[in-house]
């Protein structure tokens, strides 16, 4: 389960990245929105991604860009958000 | 090769790429600095580095900076900036002051209507604006303390909401007819210099939640470093210039060559800009758009051809000259070391109006979407995908977007009253409606997995309808407000050959 979410985000990730044409590989610190490798819209893709496949709700989220800046600020916050939830 | 463009334009990438071709043409050279290998070598030498300085200063001069001094002198600081980190924030800190110095050094335009109204002496206004300013930066520096230890704080929360309170409150004092002279003047000058750096002080508030410790004094400096005297934070905030910051030397070495290639294509385009100037009023005798607009509201109507060749000349200039002082900040701030992405980019290839809005005014378009797009896509209609998105784009490229341009010049308040500034104001908010539902729509179309062209016609016929929008909206997105919204109307009609 736990390799399945990382190889989901991991893919999600390198989608939008090649969609803005960056086809440089990242690992799992690498900053994505702060560094600018992806924008804000990407941002909103990431959203809608994250509560379509995690159920995360935004809403109740003091949401900050740090929060999904890589791909380990990412798994954490989604294991945050499943243990808060559980 | 296209990947390549693509990874230079908006890609503050960290490698560079090797390209191997054994004879280039000079523009090929120039294209491909940051790629070739000896050079990146050399730009990490001291003979390599005084070379990038000398060809950085004298693109700069080239670029339009007017003289040659503050060439040298913008190029000395973002070098020293460079190279000697602990000068940082003392650097940035100086460079912010400096520019809101040449800024608040005597009064703007707002506060001069007021003194003339109050018939306050220039003197006594200047002085009271400087107070103001210091007034103003010991305010920030209190709200930034307080807002790193208290997260709760409405103004930690919604930076963006309560700044705008402070300022409608500030606004409405203002207008209050019990308020005169020295007291009217100061509140003014308050009010100036809160609105001016409205955009930089919210980055700074959210800033504050980020994990990275930074230097206090880079955080309070942070407030117009290299975007000069626009209001839009070119580099955003200080979370995200620190994360853009080259952590090596030959990170350092390749961000340095990419800020030589943007300063020559801001000479280019600046060239460009010139001669498509010189050709439409010189030898075919189009008039500005203003002059255009003026003759017909004389009853000088001239030809419509006249008027639609004015039209597209001003969008054109504008969209050129919007390039050229991007590439200038963004290539300053790269020569500082911060690998920042473009703030227009290779316009002509958009292929909707979403991408179009993309790729015309990035800085802008990531303050509408940090402000205004995010926090409404996060809290409003989750169940609906679609309206989702059309209302969030809607309140970024429509609400968030005249917000911006009102506050942004808060001076008319001052000079037409409360009522007439928000009379002449509907032209430019008429503009933001048209705008934005069609930047929502083509947003929503993208979302909805709607296919952007990719042949040749596809691509042309997406050219031309966004060409034509923008040219048909640019009449209204004028703010100047010379002009109300139904006398741009009758213009436009009148270009359509209908009035």
């Amino acid at each position: 389960m736990e390799s399945t979410k990382e190889e989901d985000l991991r893919k999600f990730i390198t989608d939008a990245l090649r969609a803005r044409g960056d086809r440089k590989s990242f690992v799992d610190g690498d900053s994505l929105f702060l560094s600018g490798r992806l924008d804000s819209l990407s941002m909103m893709m990431m959203v809608v991604h994250l509560e379509s496949t995690f159920g995360i709700d935004f809403s109740e989220v003091d949401f900050d860009v740090e929060l999904i800046d890589s791909l380990s600020d990412i798994i954490s916050f989604v294991d945050k958000d499943t243990v808060n939830r559980s | 090769m296209s990947d390549i463009r693509i990874l230079d334009g908006n890609m503050p990438e960290t490698g560079a790429t090797v390209t191997g071709t054994p004879r280039k043409s000079g523009l090929k050279h120039i294209l491909d600095l940051d790629k070739s290998e000896p050079l990146i070598e050399l730009a990490q030498t001291v003979r390599g580095r005084a070379f990038i300085f000398l060809v950085f200063t004298g693109g700069l001069l080239l670029s339009g900076i007017k003289s040659w001094q503050t060439s040298i002198l913008i190029a000395v600081i973002a070098t020293i900036y460079a190279y000697v980190p602990r000068l940082r924030s003392a650097i940035v800190a100086i460079a912010t002051l400096n520019v809101i110095g040449l800024l608040f050094g005597y009064p703007l335009d707002g506060v001069k209507a007021v003194m003339v109204q109050e018939r306050v002496s220039p003197l006594a206004a200047t002085t009271i604006m400087r107070g103001a300013l210091v007034a103003y930066t010991t305010m920030v520096w209190i709200a930034l303390h307080i807002t790193r230890r208290n997260k709760g704080l409405l103004i930690a929360r919604r930076p963006v909401v309560a700044l705008l309170l402070i300022s409608a409150g500030l606004c409405g004092l203002t207008c209050l007819p019990v308020i005169h002279g020295i007291a009217r003047v100061l509140l003014w000058s308050l009010l100036t210099v809160v609105t001016t750096n409205i955009w930089f002080l919210c980055y700074g508030l959210v800033d504050q939640r980020a994990r990275d410790p930074m230097a206090p004094l880079f955080r309070l400096g942070i407030f117009h470093p290299f975007s000069g005297t626009s209001s839009v934070p070119w580099g955003k905030g200080a979370a995200f210039l620190n994360k853009t910051l080259a952590k090596n030397p030959r990170d350092l070495a390749i961000t340095q060559l990419k800020a030589i290639k943007l300063l020559f294509w801001a000479i280019v385009l600046l060239d460009i800009e010139k001669l498509i100037f010189f050709v439409s009023v010189a030898w075919l005798h189009i008039p500005e758009l203003a002059k255009v607009e003026a003759a017909y509201f004389g009853h000088h109507v001239a030809p419509a051809w006249i008027g639609w060749a004015s039209l597209i000349l001003d969008t054109v200039i504008a969209a050129l000259s919007l390039t050229v002082s991007g590439h200038q900040a963004i290539a300053v701030g790269r020569l500082a070391g911060f690998r920042l992405p473009r703030n227009t980019y290779r316009l002509l290839e958009a292929r909707s109006l979403a991408e179009y809005w993309n790729r015309y005014f990035y800085y802008f378009k990531e303050l509408l979407v940090e402000f205004f797009f995010l926090p409404t896509f996060l809290r409003t209609f989750r169940n609906y995908p679609r309206l989702r998105v059309f209302f969030a784009t809607f309140m970024a490229a429509g609400v968030g977007n005249a917000i911006y341009h009102f506050v942004r010049r808060i001076g008319f308040v001052a000079s037409e009253g409360l009522v007439n500034a928000t009379v002449n104001f509907t032209s430019y908010i008429f503009y933001c409606v048209v705008l934005a539902t069609a930047i929502a729509i083509s947003q929503v179309r993208s979302t909805a997995g709607v296919q952007l062209p990719t042949s040749r016609l596809g691509r042309f016929s997406a050219f031309a309808w966004i060409w034509t929008f923008v040219v048909c909206v640019h009449i209204f997105g004028d703010e100047s407000r010379t002009y109300t919204l139904s006398e741009r109307l009758q213009f436009m009609a009148n270009l359509m050959g209908v009035y």
